[in-house]
């Protein structure tokens, strides 16, 4: 029996419920960061009142390492607000988190190309601000920063192989509780890097088809233009 | 039935409109004509109220559309929402177009009557095929902008506006982004319009447009209204000298 077999074919059960792990985390942190970012940018850029403190937030957010941030959420959360409550809501809230600041700078840039002309076309037929954001803009900037979007989500995945030091058993967990045992790290550790890679390349391969399709459709290039 | 009352507008400390006031009634079309900087684009979206003029009232058919008609001293300015429910009365044409490029043609022209006035696709859609039919381009109705002319798109962008079923078309230099090969077709659509009645504020470089469809010619100059007349008595017999100025240089008949 060679080494691949023994350390990582044999062990494909628990690389295997890592790499769900690792894939659930992932998924609902770039929903949340996408919300989350979305709600910071129009908080920033449309309620005055809480504009500073949305500002503070956003910077706070992107300034701090994953790591604080993942410890920060797991154990000073809970004394605040009562939440989170598990650990792996902890490892999301906090992957969620850092990426929700650096997504509400991507939208906000976005939101500021569009052509003043596109909204006033829209008011210009009775649409309201918030009907005009939905069905005019929303659309543009999601398109318009997709690449910025997905580049987000790796690194997302990339983060999230720290999500260990909470004890959420993710793919990089199992894999290095392999490690540990057997002390022979080259296989199983390869095999682990392939796996992120794939997740990585499966995701935004998708998100970037997905993107591209549209702009064809819409006979665009990479920007919209007016 | 619209009736523009002393508009001032000032940006900053650049006095753009000194006072302008006039009246256009139902089915006719008053053109606007002036150098550029005579502040008669920003008459136009005074009008409509998306630059709200510093001073000044416009009302449509009767009805204030900056100010509530409650009577109240001094009156109180209409929240966004109200004005935003009297603009649908008030198409406007763009110079640059604004056409939404991720939405098809039909796209666009439905939008506003199926999220505004909550109208069924299937009607919007039947209204929007009328107006695309009137601008000529009912085969492109499910292409996206971007595949347009110029001049396509400025007839999507009218269509767009004539969905909404409005009052009163206005029109900001609506070829002056154009090719001049293409906005002979975007001229013959406004001709049409003219021609069935519509009541149209129209502002524009094109003489020959404004002498020959409009039933009123409005000079510009520095915020004020230089001088207003019949077309005719406009170009054919110009009283100010700035007028006769601005004609001979813009005219070559």
């Amino acid at each position: 029996m060679n080494n691949w077999d023994r350390l990582v074919w044999n062990q494909r059960e628990a690389l295997l419920a890592g790499l769900q792990v690792t894939i659930e985390v992932c998924l609902i942190s770039f929903a949340a960061a996408i919300v989350g970012g979305m709600v910071l940018c129009l908080l920033r850029m449309y309620v005055k009142p809480v504009r500073p403190i949305a500002i503070v937030l956003i910077e706070f957010f992107r300034a701090t390492p994953i790591l604080v941030q993942l410890l920060w959420v797991n154990y000073v959360w809970p004394e605040l607000f009562g939440w989170p409550n598990t650990f792996f809501a902890a490892a999301c809230t906090a992957l969620a988190v850092q990426s929700s600041g650096y997504l509400a700078e991507t939208f906000r840039a976005g939101i500021e190309a569009i052509p003043k002309g596109q909204r006033e076309a829209a008011y210009s037929v009775g649409m309201s601000p918030a009907l005009t954001f939905r069905r005019i803009v929303l659309p543009q900037v999601l398109l318009s920063s997709a690449p910025s979007i997905i580049n987000q989500f790796t690194v997302i995945v990339k983060s999230s192989t720290l999500v260990s030091v909470i004890t959420v058993q993710d793919l990089m967990f199992q894999s290095q509780k392999i490690v540990n045992i057997a002390y022979e790290p080259i296989e199983i550790l390869t095999a682990t890097a392939a796996m992120y890679i794939g997740f990585i390349f499966i995701v935004s391969m998708a998100g970037k088809l997905l993107a591209d399709r549209l702009r064809r459709s819409y006979g665009i290039g990479s920007r919209l233009p007016t | 039935m619209i009736r523009v009352v002393d508009v001032h507008k000032r940006f900053g400390t650049l006095d753009v409109l000194k006072g302008v006031s006039f009246d256009v009634h139902r089915g006719n079309v008053l053109s606007m004509i002036g150098a550029s900087g005579s502040g008669k684009s920003t008459l136009l979206r005074c009008i409509n109220y998306l630059e709200t003029p510093t001073s000044g009232d416009i009302f449509i058919d009767g009805e204030s559309i900056g100010y509530r008609g409650d009577g109240s001293r001094p009156r109180r300015p209409r929240p966004l929402a109200e004005i935003n429910r009297i603009r649908r009365d008030l198409g406007i044409v763009f110079q640059q177009f604004n056409l939404w490029p991720h939405m098809t043609v039909l796209g666009n022209v439905v939008e506003a009557p199926i999220r505004v006035r909550g109208m069924s696709r299937k009607e919007a859609e039947a209204i929007a095929e009328a107006c695309l039919r009137r601008v000529r381009l009912l085969e492109k109705a499910h292409e996206y902008p971007a595949r347009l002319s110029g001049g396509q798109q400025q007839r999507v962008a009218i269509a767009r506006a004539l969905a909404m079923q409005p009052k009163v078309m206005l029109f900001d230099e609506a070829t002056s982004s154009l090719d001049p090969e293409l906005t002979d077709e975007v001229l013959a659509v406004m001709r049409d319009l003219a021609n069935d009645g519509t009541t149209m504020i129209v502002v524009t470089h094109e003489m020959a447009f404004a002498r020959d469809v409009s039933d009123r010619v409005m000079f510009l100059h520095n915020g004020l209204v230089e001088e207003d007349g019949p077309a005719a008595q406009i170009f054919g017999a110009p009283k100010s000298e700035r007028l006769r100025q601005f004609i001979s240089k813009h005219v070559h008949a």
